[in-house]
């Protein structure tokens, strides 16, 4: 038993999950942008660990895919970060503004 | 396809054998082949080619002299297919073989395989000696396609076809300004008159629900058209051919075409084309017939020209240019006879004409052949060095003249009396008048360019070759005879035979005028001949006897009275300031449209390619934007909140 | 709504995670940026504790505050970071963006705010890591062991990704 109410971990989820996402989208250095996506994931992982503890029909699979979703993070941010070095040598930059190859 | 078989009445379905009628058809298609053979490989037949097109309209040729024979002891045969069915509207397409059809199939396949004999030693050396070829094949086709048409819609078509290959020829020669300006002005000009003949057109299917002559006239007779709507179209149609057969006011157009090559003069502006707008009335001509007033405004104007050019022709100096205004003249005067409803007269006179000018057109550029000079000033004293042709250009020169025994008396008789039999006292005096005018001029362009003094270079003056001789010396033969078909003295076999089993053209037939008139046109056309006897020959009359005293006046005529002049300062300039405004509202108003909308698809375009940054962020911001808009509005309209 | 220990353990650790995910945003030096994560991190193990969830705020620890941090140290550490000029692009964007996600954020709000569930007694707390460990290893094992395959390929893939290059370089030269 809590005192405390899902709605407020939901809500805290949903916050770290927007300051995440404005990083994202507005960071110019490509490591933040990375970690900015962490934080987006972590927030996913709040709200997976809440419903593991709330709801009609608790159970402990929400703690797994939390699990889950971090070595999947663990992975995401190791290849991320191989990509970035990749991308520093031959651009000599990190500003994620300067990487348009897409463009082309 | 369905086959309705009309012109067939019950004589020609027992007999049955009307073969050569019944294939008609293949007549303008032999031109054809040739325009398309030429078309095609004429670049490597290069003069080879001429032997392609003589050959095929030598078939042409054959074919309708035939056809002609056949006629004769045959009736009418057409036969219709139907082309397109619009609703309760059956638009047929097909060809029909009478006599005035039958006689045009004969001239007009006659004089072009001469004339395509002719430019063979004519045109020889030209670069573009297949591509004339060519051209000529097109226009033979395109005129006997005209020849045959049993309908109006598919003589319009034709008929503009026509005016194509005459664009052409004209503008042959199209590395010439001049040549280049006529080609223009003769499509022009004769588009005014195809206009008038368009609406006309229109004006009549509306009224009869068919383009076929046989309906129309059907129609005409039982009535169903009012008299005012018959005047109408009568004279609408009337003006194309107008434009086509060069008659005041539409006539300009005709004397600048001769700036194509002689060969094609003979034929398209000489004997044939021109002859479309008479032919046009003539096959149209129950329809006139039903109008007081059209026929009257047909001789009107027909007469009026025929003076008229005649008086321009006695000061031209351009040897061409004189044929082109004695031109002009002679089809105001088949004009006036169709008008003074002497059908025969007018046919009669067509089918000599065709003849004795097309003689002429050739003789005349023989003549240009050998001295590499159009100006009459510049020739003379040729007759003993162009042993052939200047008899041949003589016999021309009297066939117009109307020389008695001669062609042109014949057929000009028939329609002095038509016009005295029409009940038109001065427009007979008129083309009495025209007839004096005509001996004149021609017997002057005869003294000038044959007898006299050399005037200018004449170097290497020889005469032309036989392919070039040979078509003369036929129409030659027909200039003199071609006449005797129709006289009051051996029976009037044409005339007889052009109305027969016709009972709208009967009483338009052969017409027995006055003896008199006889006497009376061959004393005007002698003392026309006198005369310039006396003034080029003899010269025992100063040239400037009767110009001297009126040099505002020869001036005037010289400038062919100012009517290019005229035109220029009120339709072309009333033309160019309308041109000016269209382009104004172009410029401004449809360029400004197209503009805004190029502007703004190529501001969709910046845009888009804008969004096309290849920045990860702003696709992602962009992709969230619209994300977070989805979620609020479905938010706000009632999604998982109920 | 009565202040419990726990509730103001909640709020304490919220607190701090906000805190660090704003500071996250407004710092100048990227250093200071992920070490302000850290903060975040360490309290969103914290909640995880609040709910009953002992292994996996140990991962969290571990994981995040440990090993993601400290590899964002050595790309931040390997590439030029000095440079830390804002606000070049649009600030209409950042505009833009701000309010997208404002909305975003009070549309989801709207859904959330008064989520109640009936609680339900739960016994997660207790031998929390052997209940994950039962689960991991019977019903999970195929993902568990996927999981595995693609850490590996991770492996790999960032070893190439980030070794590839010399080759290029002397190709280059």
């Amino acid at each position: 038993m809590s005192s405390i109410p899902a709605s407020a971990f939901l809500a805290l989820a949903l916050i770290l999950f927007c300051i995440g996402l404005y990083g994202a989208l507005t960071k110019k250095n490509t490591v933040i942008v990375l970690i900015s996506i962490e934080l987006m994931l972590n927030a996913v992982n709040i709200n997976l660990v809440t419903f593991s503890k709330y709801g009609v029909a608790p159970s402990i699979t929400g703690q797994i895919f939390a699990l889950f979703a971090i070595s999947v993070a663990a992975a995401e941010a190791a290849v991320g970060l191989a990509i970035l070095i990749a991308l520093y040598r031959n651009k000599k930059t990190v500003n994620i503004d300067e990487v348009d190859t897409m463009k082309n | 396809m369905e086959f309705v078989h009309e012109g067939c009445q019950a004589p020609c379905s027992i007999k049955g054998i009307v073969i050569m009628m019944e294939n008609a058809w293949l007549i303008p298609l032999f031109p054809l082949l040739s325009f398309l053979i030429l078309l095609l490989f004429g670049k490597r037949l290069k003069e080879a080619s001429a032997y392609v097109g003589i050959l095929f309209t030598l078939a042409s040729l054959v074919y309708s002299i035939l056809v002609l024979f056949e006629r004769f002891s045959e009736p009418t045969y057409g036969t219709n297919f139907e082309w397109l069915t619009i609703g309760d509207l059956h638009l047929t397409a097909g060809f029909e073989v009478n006599q005035l059809n039958a006689l045009m199939l004969v001239i007009v396949s006659l004089v072009s395989f001469l004339v395509h004999t002719y430019s063979k030693g004519y045109m020889q050396g030209d670069e573009r000696f297949p591509v004339f070829y060519a051209y000529l094949g097109l226009f033979t086709f395109a005129m006997l396609g005209l020849v045959i048409s049993p309908n109006l819609l598919q003589t319009y078509i034709f008929w503009e076809l026509v005016g194509v290959g005459s664009f052409l020829l004209i503008g042959f020669y199209f590395y010439k300004e001049e040549a280049r300006a006529a080609a223009k002005k003769a499509f022009i000009m004769t588009r005014i008159g195809d206009v008038g003949l368009f609406i006309g057109m229109i004006l009549l299917f509306w009224q009869t629900k068919s383009f076929e002559y046989k309906e129309i006239f059907a129609a005409v007779d039982a009535g169903e058209i009012s008299t005012s709507m018959i005047t109408l179209t009568a004279i609408l149609i009337f003006i194309g051919a107008v434009g086509k057969s060069g008659q005041f006011p539409l006539h300009t157009w005709l004397p600048d075409a001769m700036e194509g090559p002689t060969p094609v003069s003979a034929l398209i502006h000489a004997a044939t084309m021109v002859a479309a707008g008479v032919y046009l009335v003539a096959s149209l001509f129950p329809l006139f017939a039903a109008s007081k007033t059209a026929l009257l405004t047909i001789a009107v104007i027909g007469a009026f020209t025929a003076i008229f050019a005649a008086s321009i022709g006695l000061v031209q100096t351009d040897i061409k240019r004189v044929l082109a205004y004695s031109t002009v003249s002679q089809l105001g005067y088949m004009m006036l006879a169709l008008g003074s409803a002497g059908y025969v007269a007018g046919v009669f006179h067509l089918m000599t004409h065709a003849f004795f000018k097309a003689l002429l057109f050739l003789a005349a550029g023989s003549v240009i052949h050998a001295v590499h000079t159009q100006n009459i000033e510049e020739m003379g004293g040729l007759w003993k060095k162009l042993k052939l042709t200047g008899p041949l250009f003589l016999i021309g020169t009297l066939a117009i003249s109307g020389v008695p025994l001669f062609s042109g008396f014949f057929s000009k008789d028939e329609i002095l009396a038509a016009a005295w039999e029409g009940g038109h006292p001065i427009l007979f005096l008129l083309a009495l008048i025209a007839a004096f005018m005509t001996a004149f001029y021609m017997f002057r362009l005869f003294f000038m360019v044959f007898t006299g003094e050399a005037r200018g270079s004449q170097k290497h003056v020889h005469e032309s070759p036989a392919n070039m001789t040979y078509p003369m010396i036929l129409l030659g033969v027909l200039a003199i005879i071609a006449g005797y078909v129709n006289t009051p003295w051996f029976g009037t076999f044409l005339g007889d035979w052009l109305v027969d089993g016709n009972e709208a053209l009967a009483q338009h037939g052969h017409i027995e005028g006055p003896v008199w008139i006889m006497i009376a046109a061959t004393v005007v056309s002698l003392a026309g001949i006198y005369l310039a006897y006396l003034m080029y020959y003899k010269r025992s009359l100063a040239r400037n006897w009767l110009s001297g005293t009126g040099d505002t006046l020869h001036t005037i005529v010289l400038n062919k009275y100012y009517v290019d002049e005229f035109y220029q300062l009120t339709v072309l300039a009333a033309t160019t300031a309308i041109s000016y405004f269209l382009r104004f509202i172009d410029v401004f108003l449809v360029e400004g449209l197209v503009k805004g909308v190029v502007g703004i698809v190529q501001g969709l375009g910046r845009a888009g390619s804008k969004l096309q940054s290849g920045q990860v962020q702003t696709y992602g911001a962009v992709a969230f934007i619209g994300l977070a808009l989805l979620v609020v509005i479905f938010a706000f309209t009632g999604g998982y909140l109920r | 709504m009565i202040f419990t220990g726990e509730f103001l353990a909640f709020m304490g650790l919220a607190l701090v995670a906000i805190i660090g995910g704003v500071l996250l945003l407004n710092l100048n030096k990227v250093i200071h940026m992920v070490v302000a994560l850290i903060f975040t991190f360490v309290a969103i193990a914290g909640i995880y504790v609040l709910l009953s969830a002992e292994f996996v705020a140990a991962v969290q620890i571990l994981i995040y505050s440990g090993a993601i941090t400290i590899i964002m140290l050595f790309g931040i550490m390997l590439t030029k970071h000095d440079d830390e000029s804002e606000a070049k692009s649009g600030k209409w964007r950042k505009l833009f963006l701000f309010l997208g996600i404002l909305g975003f954020a009070f549309a989801v709000y709207i859904g959330i705010y008064n989520f109640n569930v009936e609680q339900v007694p739960t016994k997660l707390h207790e031998n929390n890591t052997l209940q994950i460990g039962e689960a991991l290893y019977s019903k999970y094992i195929i993902p568990f062991e996927l999981t595995s395959v693609l850490l590996l390929v991770a492996l790999v893939g960032s070893i190439i990704l980030a070794k590839n290059d010399k080759k290029k370089e002397a190709d280059k030269e």
